[in-house]
């Protein structure tokens, strides 16, 4: 943003001289008698000469500002990227710091357990950090892999995988007490075939639909729906959770990244950058709508392709 | 499932520089019924396999002095095709070519759960043919009337062609290089999918059903995949590998 009002600013550089013109110019017009008229005389050979070198002038003062411009773009770019590693490796400490909190806690309390319960609940608990840290790993490369993953580009029956994530989602514990439906297009044709990942598609969608059965609490509506038009397709998941403040919103795509409202919840915080990962990987993109205390709204459109 | 007591317990090789790994691997390989030796680095993996003659190397992939995979060419060029598992991931269709060019036994992907490397290390000691190279290092491999060109990443029946996707083509050549083995759907995920998703063992079974489809095998008396009820799938028919 800053960058751009510098930009722009930039170009009221060249007004300054021609104002400055104006002002003499009128200056003098003002003074009559000191306004003499100049002649000026010469080789037309010298001329040539002169204006190439004005025009050589000019042009080295233009590559100038470009290169310099160049320069303090390439800047901000390796900055915001240092500034963007170093918040990850924040985030990053701060998810493995937890769940090695807990190992070290539960490793002690089996040391010291007293009885065969005591021990089982400790191991248990312990077990259920592993797999937390294990479920980060995989996420992890998962983000990784993407970047460079082959992907496959069949056929995939869009209806068909709406039906299979809802399923899915259905089958939670969490669905039990939620109001979920399902919404696809039948008349006058159904969702297009659209090329792509089906099983990339179907993590894609199936985690937007688990993050809102994630946030949203007993009696909340979840609904999975979507339409077309002849270039493509949208799926939304619209939930009446708690929705998501205006600061945080801009940042639910960012990998490790919880707002104040998604602390405690379980996951890696990496479900949502997959989503975005995989969704522009097909050509597509996201989007995200949220009102605090009335809801979020997260889209997905993907191209069809004739 | 345990072994015969009237076969010598099997000696493994156990190979990676993070002794973290190696000590806490150990005791459980030699509760599983293994005799185990441990190495540090690829050039002590070599150098006990000559001297000691182990019937299977775990072997991690990174690793001081000679990495995992320069060990293990290291073995096939000299034609020492004593098994090995090879801990790092082949998900990718890069990685899988470079795997075949290999001839490692199997992979596991870190962090894996120990009890599938014991059921890994059964697997590849049932399947081995001393001093032969396994169906996995094999370019083509034939079973009765479907051949699998694997450089050229083909399938033919009857000599047509199929039209696979790759998922599905990776898929045939797991379980075809894996015959008459009980292969777990959450194994095949790991292995040819090299991701876990949610409900991916339906995916598995997905890409089974499209296997079958371009086969005409019937899932009743299968010529080639038979459906272990609630456990996996197995490749039933005779396999013929060519190197």
């Amino acid at each position: 943003m800053n960058h751009r009002r510098r930009t722009t600013s930039r170009w009221l550089l060249p007004l300054a001289p021609l104002l400055a013109g104006i002002g003499l110019s009128l200056l003098l017009y003002s003074l009559a008698d000191r306004n003499p008229t100049v002649y000026l005389s010469g080789q037309l050979s010298a001329l040539a000469f002169a204006l190439g070198v004005i025009l050589a002038l000019l042009l080295a003062l233009g590559l100038l500002m470009a290169d310099w411009a160049a320069r303090r773009a390439a800047t901000a770019v390796s900055q915001a990227a240092a500034q963007d590693r170093r918040r990850f490796l924040r985030r990053l400490d701060h998810e493995l710091k937890n769940p090695l909190t807990a190992i070290l806690a539960g490793l002690a309390n089996v040391s010291a357990a007293e009885d065969e319960d005591a021990r089982a609940t400790a191991v248990h608990s312990v077990t259920t950090q592993v797999q937390r840290l294990r479920q980060l790993v995989a996420d992890l490369r998962k983000l990784a892999d993407l970047e460079t993953r082959e992907l496959e580009h069949a056929p995939v029956n869009l209806t068909d995988l709406l039906e299979d994530v809802f399923a899915l989602a259905q089958a939670q514990p969490e669905a039990e007490h939620r109001t979920l439906s399902l919404s696809i297009p039948r008349a006058p044709w159904p969702l297009p075939t659209i090329a792509g990942d089906r099983d990339l598609l179907f993590l894609a969608v199936y985690n937007v639909l688990d993050n809102a059965l994630k946030f949203t609490q007993t009696g909340d509506t979840i609904e999975l729906r979507a339409a077309e038009d002849d270039s493509q397709v949208l799926i939304e998941v619209g939930d009446t959770g708690p929705g998501i403040e205006a600061a945080d919103l801009d940042h639910v795509w960012d990998e490790l990244y919880r707002g104040d409202g998604a602390r405690g919840f379980p996951g890696s915080g990496l479900g949502l950058a997959l989503v975005r990962a995989i969704v522009l990987r097909h050509g597509g993109q996201t989007a995200v709508r949220s009102r605090p205390g009335q809801g979020t709204l997260v889209s997905i459109r993907l191209p069809v392709r004739h | 499932m345990t072994l015969p007591n009237s076969l010598p317990q099997p000696h493994i090789l156990l190979v990676d520089d993070e002794t973290a790994i190696t000590e806490n691997l150990a005791p459980l390989l030699a509760r599983a019924g293994f005799r185990v030796t441990t190495a540090g680095d690829g050039r002590a993996a070599l150098e006990l396999t000559q001297s000691q003659h182990p019937d299977l190397l775990v072997m991690d992939v990174l690793m001081p002095r000679l990495d995992g995979r320069a060990a293990l060419r290291h073995l096939r060029q000299a034609g020492d095709w004593t098994p090995i598992i090879l801990l790092t991931q082949v998900g990718e269709a890069v990685e899988r070519a470079m795997a075949l060019e290999e001839g490692a036994d199997d992979y596991l992907n870190k962090p894996f759960d120990p009890h599938e490397l014991v059921a890994r290390i059964r697997a590849v000691l049932r399947r081995a043919r001393p001093g032969q190279p396994p169906l996995v290092a094999a370019w083509k491999l034939v079973c009765g009337p479907l051949t699998v060109d694997r450089r050229a990443r083909r399938a033919y029946l009857d000599e047509t062609e199929l039209t696979l996707t790759p998922k599905a083509l990776a898929l045939l050549e797991y379980l075809i290089t894996h015959p008459d083995e009980l292969v777990s759907r959450d194994r095949l995920l790991d292995a040819v999918w090299g991701w876990d998703y949610p409900a991916g063992t339906r995916a598995v079974d997905t890409r089974i059903a499209e296997l079958r489809r371009a086969l005409g095998d019937d899932p009743v008396a299968p010529q080639f995949i038979e459906t272990v009820p609630g456990q996996g799938y197995r490749f039933v028919g005779q396999v013929e590998g060519d190197r």
